[in-house]
C-alpha cells in the first residue's frame, strides 16, 4: 500500500514538474497536429508534402526540444546565479573570512536551505538562507514561466505553420540527424576527457618522478613519505619488472589460449557436425561469461597449490604465486574469446575457396592449412593480438594467483606483477591525491593504455592490408 | 535410250557412294567417341529429400557434354556427384553406380583424392585462392606430387597456363596474387588449375554466368580447344551456352533426364514436348 | 505446342509472322488464278493488274525476311521456333517465286493476246492449273494447321501435275509441226505450262518445309518425278 501511494505521488510529482508539463504539451501538440494534418491529407492526398505524422512529430518535437534546452540550461545556470547572488550581498561579511571559511559559510547557506545537515550555524548563516530561499522561489517562476514560454511560443509557431506545403519531412529528418551527432560527439568528448586527464596527470607525476626512471628504471617500490624527511621515504618508480610481469603472464596465456582457441575454432567450423557445432559453441560462450573473479580463486586455490605441488615433486622450487598459475588459467579465460572469434573467421572464408580446393584432391587438413588459414590469416591475427589486449588488461586473476612481487624476472614459477595488478594496490587504501604513489597509477594506466592502443592500431593495420582479398 | 540409262548408272553410282561415305563417317565418329563416364540409375538424396531420380547418362570422351534445364532441376546435383563433391555435404546420398572408364568412383576402396585429382572441377564463382598466380596453379600438383622438382612444375605451372590460354597476359607476372585478376582472368586461371592436376575431366559448373559477354566467349572459345585433350561436362543456364560449346546435350526437370542426344538435335529438333517448352522458353 | 512462350511479345511476333504468310498465300493464290484467267480471256487489262500486283507480293518478302531476321538477332529462337523462322523464309521466298511465274504468265498474255485462240490447247491448260492451284491452296492450309499428312498429300500429288505437263508438252509440240504459223503461240503456251509446273516444284518444296517445320526431320521417302520432257526428242520418225 505504502509503495503503491509513493509511486503515485512519484508520478504525480513527475507531471506537475516542468519536464511532465512539456511531455504532457508535447503530446497534445501531437494530437492536434496529427487531426489537423490529417484534415488536410485526407483532402489533397498526394499533393500534401509531408505525412500527418511527419507533420505531428515536428510541432510535438518543436515543443519539447526548446523547453527542454531551457530546462538543461537553467538547472546547470541556476545555483551559479544563486551563489554569486548570495556572494555579492553578503560581501562584507565573506571579506572577514578566510578562504576555507568562505567556501563553508556558503555550503552552509545551501544545505540549510535545502534541508540538508549543516555543519554548523549561525544568524548570518540563517539570514542568508532566507534571501536564498525568496531567489530560489523567484528562480522557480522563472524555471515555470520559461519552460511553458519556450513551448508555447516554439509550439505555437510550428502549429501554424502546419499546412499541406510544410516540408516537416525534411526537418523532422534533420532533428533526428543532428540528435544522432551530438550523441556520437558525447561518446568521444568523453573518450579524450578521459585521455586527457590520463595524460595530464601522468605529467604531474612525471615532475615528481623523472620520465627516464619510469620507464628505464629497474625497481618497483612504490613508498611515499607520509611525513617529511621519514626512513623508509625513497621509493622507486620504474614500471619496466611491471611491465615485464605483464608480458610473461600474457605470453603463457596466448600459450594455452592460442593454440587451444584456434584449433576448437577450426574443428568447430570445418570438422565438427552441426549436432555437435550447436552444443559446443553456447558451452563455450558460457565459458566467456564467468566472472573473472572465479577465475581468480581458481587459480589461487586449485591451480597454483597443484603446480607446486608438482614442481616440488620433480625437485623445483615454486613459490606458491606463480606467473606460471595465473598465466594457465588466464589463458583458459581466453580460450573462447579467441575460439569464438578466430570461428567467425574462418566461417567467413567462403565456401567457394574450400570447394576449389577439394575439386583439385586436397584432403580437408590439406586445405584448412594452405587455403582456409591463409585466407583467415588477417582476422585470426586480429583476434589473437584483441586477446593479448584482454591478457594485459585481466585484473582479477593476477591479483589472486600472482602476487604483488614485483620480481624482474622471466621465470614462470616465481611470482610476479603486473601493471594493472599495481594500479589497483596503489589506489586501495587512503591516499594524498596528489603524492607520487597516487599519481603512479595514472603514469602506468597511460602506459597500459598506449600499449595496447599499440597493439590494436597494429591490428587493424593488419586486417586492413591483408582484408579479404577475396572479392 | 542408251544415254538415259547411262546417266542413271551415274546417278546410282553417286547415290551408292555417297551412302559408304555416310556409313564410314558415323563409324568413325562412334570409334572416336567411347564413354568415359556413365551414370546408370543414379539418384540422390538430401536428407528425406530425393534430388536425383535413376539418371542414366553417357558422356563421351573428347566431348563437351552440357546439362541444362531450369534452377533446382538436379543437374549441379549430377555434375557434383561425378566427382563426389557431394561428399562435402554429411546429409547426401547417393545410390547406382557412377563410372569413370569402366571403374566405380563410390567404390569404397578408389580414393576421392585421387578421382578429383583425375576429374577436375571448375565452379560458378571465380575462386582463385588468394595465393600468387604461380601457387595458384602449382597447388594441385604440390598436394598430388605431380612433378619432381622446381623445374618440372615451373614447366607444368606454365604449361598449364598456355592451355587456359592465360600465359600471354600473366607472363610478367605470375607471383602476383591471382585474386588481382579480372573475372575472366580469374576463371581462366581456375581452368588452369584444374588442368594442372592432368585430369581427364573437367566438370564446368556454369563457369561463366558470373562473366562478361567477352570474358564469356573467350572461356567458350578455351572449352573449346580443351576439347581435343579432356572430356568436359558443364553445366549451364545459357541454353545459346550449350548450343554454343556443346556436342551432346542432357535436359534435366524435376531431378531427372527428360532428354538427352546430340546438341544439334536437342536444339532444333526436341524429341520430348517438355525439352521443346524449356528451350524455347515456354515454361511454366 | 501445349503452352505458349513465357514472353507473350515473342509470341504475338510468331503469330504475326504465320499471319502475313498466309496473306501472302492469299495474294499468290489470286494472283495466279488471274493470270490464268488473263491467259484464257486473252484480257490484257488484266494481265497489266496481275504485273502490278506482283510487287505487292515482293513486299510481303521482304517484309517477312525482315521480320525474321530480327527475330533471329532479338529472340536467339531454338527448336520449333528456330524451325518457323527459317521455314517461313523459305516459304516467303518459294511463294516470291510463284509471284514471279505468274507474273511471267501475265506477261506473255500481252504477247499472245491477239492471236488465235485454240480451244482444246486451252483445256489441258485449264486442268493443269486448276491442279496447281488446288496443290498451292493445300499447301497453305496444311501450314497454317502445321498438317503434315496434307502436306505429303501435296508433295505426291506433284506427279500428277508433271504427268498433265507431259502431255501438254507433246500435245503443243504436235502443233507447231502441224503448222509453223502456231510456234509463235504454242512456244508462249509451252512456257505458261512450264510456268505452272514449277509453281507445283515451288508447293512441293513449301509442302516439305512444312513437314521439317512439323516434325524436325525431311521427308524420307523418294519423291516421284514425273517431268519427262527433259528427255523427249521430237521423232520424226514418228509422224510416218
Amino acid at each position: 500500500m505504502q509503495l503503491l501511494t509513493d509511486f503515485f505521488s512519484g508520478l504525480l510529482g513527475l507531471i506537475i514538474s516542468p519536464l511532465g508539463v512539456i511531455l504532457l504539451l508535447s503530446a497534445l501538440a501531437y494530437y492536434f497536429a496529427l487531426k489537423k494534418s490529417s484534415g488536410f491529407y485526407a483532402e489533397h492526398g498526394r499533393e500534401v508534402h509531408s505525412l500527418p505524422f511527419y507533420n505531428a512529430s515536428y510541432v510535438a518535437l518543436s515543443i519539447f526540444l526548446p523547453a527542454a534546452v531551457f530546462l538543461l540550461i537553467f538547472s546547470i545556470v541556476a545555483p551559479m546565479v544563486y551563489q554569486s547572488m548570495v556572494e555579492t550581498t553578503y560581501q562584507n561579511h565573506l571579506q572577514s573570512l578566510t578562504d576555507f571559511q568562505q567556501s563553508n559559510f556558503i555550503n552552509n547557506v545551501f544545505a540549510l536551505t535545502t534541508g540538508n545537515i549543516t555543519s554548523k550555524s549561525s544568524e548570518m548563516i540563517t539570514e542568508a538562507s532566507q534571501y536564498l530561499t525568496s531567489l530560489m522561489n523567484v528562480g522557480q517562476y522563472v524555471r515555470w514561466f520559461g519552460t511553458i514560454g519556450f513551448a508555447a511560443i516554439f509550439g505555437f509557431l510550428a502549429y501554424r505553420a502546419v499546412n499541406p506545403r510544410l516540408r516537416a519531412r525534411n526537418r523532422v529528418e534533420i532533428i533526428i540527424k543532428t540528435l544522432l551527432i551530438i550523441c556520437s560527439i558525447i561518446a568521444i568528448l568523453t573518450t579524450i576527457g578521459i585521455v586527457l586527464s590520463l595524460v595530464f596527470e601522468s605529467l604531474r607525476f612525471f615532475q615528481k618522478v623523472p620520465i627516464t626512471e619510469f620507464l628505464f628504471g629497474m625497481h618497483w617500490s612504490p613508498q611515499t613519505s607520509i611525513r617529511p624527511g621519514q626512513v623508509s621515504a625513497e621509493g622507486s618508480f620504474a614500471a619496466l619488472p611491471l611491465i615485464a610481469g605483464t608480458m610473461l603472464i600474457t605470453f603463457i596465456a596466448m600459450l594455452v589460449a592460442g593454440p587451444i582457441g584456434l584449433m576448437s575454432a577450426i574443428y568447430l567450423s570445418d570438422y565438427a557436425s552441426p549436432k555437435f557445432r550447436s552444443i559446443a559453441k553456447p558451452v563455450l560462450e558460457i565459458l566467456a561469461g564467468i566472472p573473472t573473479v572465479v577465475y581468480g580463486f581458481f587459480a589461487a586455490l586449485t591451480v597454483a597449490p597443484l603446480i607446486r605441488g608438482w614442481g616440488e615433486s620433480i625437485g623445483l622450487s615454486v613459490s606458491s604465486e606463480s606467473a606460471l598459475a595465473a598465466g594457465l588459467v588466464m589463458g583458459i579465460m581466453i580460450i573462447p574469446l579467441v575460439s569464438s572469434l578466430s570461428d567467425d573467421v574462418i566461417n567467413s572464408v567462403p565456401q567457394a575457396m574450400r570447394d576449389g580446393s577439394y575439386g583439385l584432391g586436397a584432403t580437408k587438413s590439406e586445405t584448412i592449412r594452405q587455403v582456409v588459414l591463409p585466407a583467415a590469416l588477417p582476422g585470426i591475427v586480429s583476434a589473437m593480438l584483441l586477446a593479448v589486449s584482454r591478457a594485459i588488461g585481466e585484473t582479477m586473476i593476477v591479483v589472486m594467483a600472482a602476487g604483488l612481487a614485483a620480481n624482474l624476472t622471466i621465470n614462470p614459477l616465481e611470482a610476479v606483477t603486473t601493471v594493472t595488478v599495481q594500479i589497483v594496490t596503489l589506489l586501495v587504501g587512503d591516499q594524498e591525491f596528489d603524492s607520487a604513489k597516487t599519481l603512479a597509477a595514472f603514469a602506468l594506466g597511460l602506459l597500459l593504455f598506449v600499449i595496447t592502443l599499440t597493439l590494436n592500431v597494429i591490428a587493424l593495420r593488419v586486417v586492413q592490408k591483408y582484408r579479404e582479398q577475396y572479392e | 535410250m542408251e544415254v538415259q540409262s547411262a546417266v542413271k548408272d551415274k546417278v546410282e553410282q553417286d547415290k551408292a557412294m555417297a551412302l559408304k561415305e555416310e556409313t564410314a563417317k558415323t563409324a568413325a565418329n562412334t570409334a572416336a567417341k567411347t564413354v568415359k563416364m556413365s551414370g546408370k540409375d543414379v539418384c540422390v538424396y538430401y536428407g528425406e529429400k530425393q534430388a536425383l531420380f535413376d539418371v542414366n547418362l553417357d558422356i563421351l570422351e573428347n566431348s563437351v557434354t552440357s546439362l541444362i534445364g531450369p534452377s533446382g532441376c538436379g543437374k549441379s546435383t549430377f555434375l557434383r556427384c561425378l566427382n563426389r563433391m557431394n561428399d562435402v555435404i554429411d546429409i547426401c546420398r547417393v545410390t547406382g553406380e557412377i563410372t569413370l572408364e569402366g571403374d566405380d568412383i563410390y567404390d569404397p576402396s578408389l580414393d576421392v583424392v585421387e578421382l578429383r585429382a583425375r576429374v577436375g572441377m571448375v565452379f560458378q564463382k571465380p575462386n582463385p585462392f588468394p595465393k600468387s598466380i604461380y601457387d595458384n596453379v602449382a597447388y594441385g600438383p604440390r598436394i598430388h606430387g605431380i612433378t619432381a622438382d622446381r623445374t618440372e612444375l615451373d614447366e607444368l605451372v606454365e604449361s598449364s597456363l598456355q592451355k587456359a590460354g592465360l600465359w600471354n597476359e600473366v607472363k610478367d607476372r605470375v607471383a602476383e596474387s591471382g585474386t588481382g585478376l579480372s573475372g575472366g582472368q580469374q576463371q581462366r586461371l581456375c581452368i588452369a588449375r584444374a588442368i594442372a592436376t592432368k585430369p581427364d575431366v573437367i566438370l564446368m559448373d556454369e563457369p561463366c554466368s558470373a562473366l562478361d559477354p567477352i570474358a564469356t566467349a573467350t572461356i567458350e572459345e578455351l572449352i573449346d580447344e580443351l576439347r581435343a585433350n579432356y572430356t568436359i561436362v558443364i553445366v549451364t543456364h545459357s541454353m545459346q551456352q550449350a548450343a554454343r560449346v556443346s556436342q551432346r546435350t542432357a535436359f534435366f526437370h524435376l531431378g531427372k533426364i527428360i532428354e538427352e542426344g546430340e546438341t544439334t538435335q536437342i536444339f532444333t529438333n526436341p524429341q520430348d514436348e517438355k525439352t521443346q517448352d524449356y528451350i524455347t522458353g515456354r515454361f511454366g | 505446342m501445349s503452352t505458349e512462350h513465357i514472353v507473350t511479345s515473342y509470341e504475338d511476333e510468331l503469330a504475326s509472322l504465320d499471319n502475313k504468310i498466309a496473306q501472302m498465300g492469299g495474294l499468290t493464290e489470286h494472283l495466279i488464278a488471274d493470270a490464268f484467267d488473263a491467259l484464257s480471256k486473252r484480257d490484257a487489262e488484266l494481265a497489266v493488274k496481275v504485273i502490278s500486283d506482283d510487287d505487292k507480293i515482293d513486299q510481303f518478302e521482304l517484309d517477312i525476311e525482315e521480320q525474321a531476321i530480327a527475330m533471329i538477332a532479338r529472340r536467339q529462337p531454338m527448336a520449333l521456333d528456330l524451325r518457323q523462322i527459317m521455314v517461313a523464309i523459305k516459304i516467303t521466298s518459294d511463294l516470291e517465286r510463284i509471284g514471279d511465274l505468274g507474273k511471267n504468265m501475265a506477261k506473255r498474255v500481252l504477247s499472245i493476246h491477239s492471236e488465235r485462240h485454240p480451244a482444246q490447247l486451252m483445256h489441258g491448260m485449264r486442268s493443269m492449273q486448276e491442279l496447281a492451284l488446288g496443290q498451292l491452296k493445300d499447301v497453305l492450309d496444311s501450314y497454317a494447321e502445321r498438317n503434315t499428312n496434307k502436306a505429303l498429300a501435296v508433295w505426291r500429288g506433284d506427279e500428277e501435275i508433271d504427268a498433265i505437263y507431259n502431255s501438254l508438252f507433246r500435245e503443243l509440240l504436235t502443233y507447231m509441226m502441224e503448222d509453223p504459223r502456231n510456234i509463235g503461240l504454242c512456244t508462249h503456251l509451252l512456257f505458261c505450262a512450264k510456268n505452272l509446273e514449277r509453281i507445283g516444284d515451288h508447293t512441293t518444296n513449301i509442302a516439305e518445309n512444312v513437314h521439317y517445320l512439323v516434325l524436325g526431320n525431311p521427308i524420307q521417302e523418294e519423291r516421284p518425278k514425273g517431268d519427262k520432257t527433259s528427255q523427249m526428242l521430237v521423232n520424226h520418225d514418228d509422224q510416218d
